[in-house]
């Protein structure tokens, strides 16, 4: 007999489930936030659950043949296929439901990518799947950089962060100039079937995320969750500090915490005032070690004006009918 | 169309299909779960045709319009790993979009049923057949079968799902058709009776691989050089079991629905006492057939040999049946530019099915009908005529294009 | 093909010499790379071939996790020693097998389902295994499983050199650890050939730390069956038929955890906690990547050692000081449950963990190796042995 789902928000963590549905034995670096995520997505949303996994740090680190550490099933899926997964897997559930072929009963999808694979490749099926109304929830698990391959740069990864395709050089000390993509609010912004939008930090606010995931399970519909995961590996930090990078980046403002649940908006973390600098959140990543103070200003003044200057701040980029980018 | 004699006729409902609606048809018998469609010509009949019949009440499944062919795949490659009986499909560059997906699902064994509405490669667009989008997954674990008129289009996607989900096989299957002559087509189909199919056709068990709560399992999980090896090794030897798995299926499709559907791998066309024989695969077994009636009026011991299903491939059967005659003429409707000879892949494909026989027949190619460009009665004859040229001359292995002008 | 099959056992007469070095997954990752290309310049300077290669599958390298090196030289044309030695994911054997974080003595897993090796697998016949560690070769050898052979110890003392991706320490290990081999294989890398290479590719200031190397490097000869009994067996991969197709695996059942990847030789550091000032705030439960907290009845939290990487998040998140610090891994003999040691005599659990911490907390820098946040970085007292 399915054990029946219930979403209770979690108040405190002597209340967080005990049980672990990801469980001890994977591959994952030292301090990962990664690994947090999957096991806080998973506590938060029970054993009545698939998890699916795209092509990533948190595939390859996660299962080695013929071993897992998974205890809910999972399934490996395409670097850019998070989107369609949680698609084919909600669809063949109900499907199935409907003929009468399996029980009915409320079987939780949740496809994870990270910002490779989701924030660019996988962009489109995840449109696409937010675009349904099959009950599904999509998780970003962002460590701004291919970490798989040993971290390369994103569309998601800090505007002038060294990367293996981004180096420090001798004639051009930045090269990631791109800014990253403020994925969720483009989704929210352009997908009106989306039941639920958040963006996250597992470890900061304490809670936070596991409430946010069991929002998203029960919004009735599609879901999206991106989460912001300090790397130690790729942001180059002692592993100890993953909690701390994580609250650097709400209190810094540079990762603003938000959402948006059946279109109304809301920031679920605003940053005390005045903000901490984010030179405090980026000087203590060895990746940031080549940038200089203006690099520094130019990053605080964007910060600043996404704060200041957007109507509503961190989340969608318009002002007065403009759309602003930057200042 | 032939009945059998005292055994079970099914009920004659006759309906004008194109190859798409036939197989439209199919799916529907099926009760197929789980599509997904994205729209690329020739294909995209069939799914116009199913969400039609869906829209109609005719039967029910998820029907999801994708972002994109990989997304396609991508779809019911997960939608099958629950448990769904899918049916996906493309062409062309749509197909080759697609390929990753393509790639996993074989490798995850899942008894996907796709489509492959045969059309030529972009660059430039176009939009005619050409057999190379099916051929490059001949590596890779599918099933892949050539069906050559409408009513086989029907009857192949239900033995594919038959063979496709039996528990000694669990490969996806790939049912090609040739874009415009077959998929657009459309001929007196017979359709068979959904009781019949149920009766054909069991439910789709993936057993103790089903993703689901009760059945607790990681799938695909990261592997290194320690597996790799072996895990390709049983997806080689679980290929070996399909052939007698196909046998069977042809075998009770005949029983249960009263039709004969002849020897499952290849048709053989006045092969009797042939002293040629013309190979090709799909439509262009029309125009051959007619060339061959011409020239067997005229004397000429000439035959057609059209191989249905090229994975897993014949080899012994082709081997018997081609080492009978003296000469061969492989009619390629692809290219392999710089392959053996500069062939076409049905022609090295079986030049090396022959390499082991104690006949070496002359084998000449031609690579013809190209981008959906038209194959004559004509040019069959004039085929056939320069395979015994070839023989006559002991010019073995010569390759030539067909209808081009010069 | 009877002439042939004899070939098959026939071992090259040419005389290569292996080196591996056993590394920390990205902390060392450029040191181990530096070490390997500097003993292949050093070679060509003695006019011999050599090159040098990563193992393959440690990639994606993760914090922590034990990775390999090589460098192979010898006195053959390259193209004979690729012949020989190329395209290979490691050597059968190796003459030395350098360690560069002293841990990793107690074993190394460095993926799912390989199981847990010694150190010293590889080192061949009079070989020898050189570890940079401020301990003795004797001490070292507590953790060491004996071989049927005569080997030998080596250490350069010294601690680990932890870096990161993009700032590296360099704290002269490279020109240290390459003296030290020229001081106990001279056959594989001469010093004085090394005194030419190491300026230019390691920098001028790093000479006397490469003479240093030589001079301060601690060599003991290991008799057959010294060492102990390996505790832990390495797992016989299947046959292809003896798994299922579909490549499908088992979950973890619930309340269970990944039995074939227990995760310790990752760590170099462990949490030692001291569960009478615990005040039940969950948060080093919660903060764990690794899932490594058991609950107890009492609300405290047991430790599952066999899973802790060591990366210090519980020890950062405790909010009462000293609580939980991490303690250099070598000074433990088992992966134990300290709660239940805890409940079977308190006092001496007490007294235990206080001697193993030290006296303070311990404050690191926030990128790997580097002193940004230097006013935070207190002496330490629990980190080193």
């Amino acid at each position: 007999m399915a054990e029946e789902i219930v979403f209770e928000k979690i108040k405190g963590i002597h209340k967080v489930p005990r049980e672990e549905f990801y469980s001890s034995g994977h591959r994952t670096c030292e301090g990962c936030e990664s690994a947090m995520v999957m096991r806080m997505f998973s506590k938060a949303s029970g054993p009545r659950t698939i998890a699916l996994g795209t092509t990533g740090c948190m595939y390859v680190a996660n299962t080695a043949y013929m071993t897992t550490p998974w205890v809910i099933p999972w399934m490996h899926t395409q670097l850019g296929a998070g989107g369609s997964a949680a698609l084919g897997t909600s669809a063949g559930l109900r499907a199935l439901m409907k003929k009468g072929k399996i029980p009915e009963e409320k079987i939780n999808t949740i496809a994870f990518c990270g910002d490779l694979g989701g924030a660019d490749m996988g962009l489109s099926a995840i449109s696409s799947a937010l675009q349904t109304d099959y009950d599904l929830l999509i998780i970003l698990y962002d460590n701004e950089s291919a970490a798989n391959t040993d971290i390369q740069a994103t569309g998601m990864t800090t505007w002038g962060a060294q990367t293996t395709f981004t180096p420090t050089g001798k004639v051009k000390r930045i090269m990631q100039t791109r800014w990253k993509k403020n994925v969720a609010g483009m989704l929210a912004a352009g997908h009106p079937n989306v039941k639920y939008i958040a963006t996250a930090i597992a470890s900061f606010p304490p809670i936070d995320l596991l409430n946010k995931v069991r929002k998203a399970l029960s919004a009735g519909g599609p879901a999206f969750i991106h989460t912001l995961d300090p790397c130690p590996k790729g942001w180059d930090y002692h592993p100890r500090y993953s909690d701390k990078l994580g609250e650097l980046a709400a209190r810094s403002g540079i990762f603003p915490l938000y959402e948006i649940d059946h279109g109304t908006a809301k920031l679920t973390y605003n940053p005390p005032k005045p903000r901490v600098p984010v030179k405090e959140y980026l000087e203590k990543q060895g990746r940031f070690a080549h940038l200089k103070d203006e690099d520094f200003q130019y990053i605080q003044q964007r910060v600043d004006s996404m704060w200041e200057d957007w109507e509503i701040p961190g989340i969608i980029p318009v002002r007065n009918g403009t759309i602003r980018s930057e200042k | 169309m032939t009945v059998v004699e005292g055994k079970l006729v099914e009920s004659q409902k006759e309906e004008l299909l194109t190859g798409c609606e036939a197989v439209a048809h199919a799916v529907m018998l099926a009760d197929v779960d789980v599509i997904s469609a994205y729209p690329i010509r020739p294909y995209t009949e069939v799914m116009d045709a199913v969400s039609k019949l869906i829209a109609d009440g005719k039967f029910f499944a998820e029907y999801i319009i994708a972002d994109g062919e990989h997304s396609q795949f991508e779809i019911v490659k997960h939608a099958s790993a629950v448990g769904a009986r899918v049916f996906v499909g493309s062409s062309g560059t749509g197909w080759m979009y697609a390929m990753e997906a393509i790639a996993v699902t074989a490798s995850d064994r899942l008894p996907v049923v796709a489509l492959v509405g045969n059309r030529a490669l972009d660059d430039p667009g176009a939009f005619g057949v050409e057999h190379n989008d099916a051929l490059t997954v001949r590596d890779l674990g599918w099933l892949l079968v050539w069906a050559s008129t409408a009513q086989e289009s029907l009857d192949t996607t239900l033995i594919a799902y038959r063979v496709a989900e039996d528990p000694k096989v669990m490969f996806p299957t790939a049912l090609a058709m040739d874009g415009g002559f077959l998929t657009h087509s459309q001929h007196m189909v017979r359709i068979p009776s959904q009781s019949l199919v149920r009766k054909f056709l069991p439910a789709y068990n993936l057993g103790d691989r089903r993703l689901h709560p009760d059945n607790p399992i990681s799938i695909a999980p990261q592997v290194n050089e320690d597996w790799v090896m072996e895990i390709r090794m049983q997806n080689a030897e679980a290929t070996k079991r399909v052939p007698a798995v196909i046998d069977k299926a042809y075998r009770e499709f005949e029983d249960v629905f009263g039709r004969e559907l002849g020897n499952p791998w290849l048709e053989e066309y006045m092969m009797e006492d042939a002293e040629l024989a013309i190979v090709g695969m799909g439509t262009l077994a029309m125009p051959a057939k007619a060339a061959v009636k011409r020239l067997r009026s005229r004397g000429t011991k000439v035959g057609l040999v059209r191989p249905k299903w090229f994975r897993p491939f014949p080899t012994e059967l082709m081997q018997k049946v081609l080492s009978r005659v003296s000469a061969i003429g492989v009619v390629d409707r692809d290219f392999s530019y710089g392959s053996p000879y500069y062939g076409g892949v049905l022609f090295n494909e079986i030049r090396s099915t022959l390499y082991s026989s104690k006949n070496h027949p002359t084998i000449a190619n031609f690579i013809a009908g190209l981008g959906g460009r038209e194959i004559s009665i004509a040019d069959m004859i004039k085929m056939i005529q320069l395979t015994y040229e070839a023989e006559e001359e002991g010019k073995d292995g010569q390759v030539k294009w067909m209808g081009v002008r010069e | 093909m009877g002439k042939i099959s004899t070939l098959l056992d026939e071992v090259a007469e040419a005389d290569i010499k292996n080196v591996e070095v056993n590394y920390r997954g990205i902390f060392q990752k450029t040191l181990a790379r530096k070490i390997c290309k500097t003993l292949v310049y050093a070679a060509k300077e003695e006019e011999r071939t050599g090159f040098s290669y990563g193992r393959y599958s440690d990639a994606p390298e993760r914090n922590g996790v034990p990775c390999k090196y090589f460098a192979v030289v010898a006195e053959m044309s390259e193209e004979d020693l690729e012949a020989e030695a190329g395209a290979k994911i490691e050597p059968n054997d190796v003459n030395v097998s350098i360690v560069v974080d002293d841990t990793m003595v107690k074993g190394v897993e460095p993926w799912g389902f390989s199981g847990i090796r010694p150190i010293n697998e590889k080192v061949k016949l009079g070989g020898t295994l050189l570890v940079v560690s401020e301990r003795s070769p004797l001490e070292l050898l507590k953790n060491v499983a004996k071989k049927d052979f005569p080997y030998k110890i080596a250490v350069v003392p010294g601690k680990h050199s932890f870096s990161g991706l993009w700032v590296y320490k360099d704290d002269f290990t490279d020109a240290r650890v390459l003296g030290a081999l020229a001081r106990i294989e001279p056959d594989i890398v001469g010093l004085e050939a090394l005194r030419k290479v190491v300026p230019e590719k390691l920098g001028a200031e790093k000479i006397d730390a490469l003479n240093d190397g030589y001079k301060s490097v601690i060599i003991k000869s290991i008799a057959p069956g010294e060492g102990i009994d390996w505790p832990y067996s390495i797992p016989t991969l299947p046959k292809w038929h003896e798994f299922k197709e579909g490549i499908v695996v088992k979950s973890v059942a619930r309340g269970g955890r990944n039995e074939d990847y227990k995760r310790f030789t990752t760590r170099t550091m462990r949490p030692v906690i001291r569960f009478d000032t615990c005040i039940k705030c969950d948060l080093c439960w919660y903060a764990c990547p690794d899932e490594c907290f058991d609950p107890t009845p009492d609300g405290l939290f047991d430790v599952n050692y066999n899973y802790c990487v060591g990366c210090g998040r519980c020890a950062e998140v405790c909010p009462v000081p000293n609580t939980i610090v991490m303690v250099d891994e070598l000074k433990f003999e088992n992966n134990d449950s300290p709660y239940h040691e805890y409940k079977k005599d308190k006092e001496a659990y007490i007294e235990w963990a206080d001697q193993k911490m030290g006296e303070k907390r311990v404050n690191y820098p926030f990128v790997t190796g580097t002193g940004l946040i230097e006013e935070n970085v207190k002496k330490n007292d629990g980190e080193k042995g």
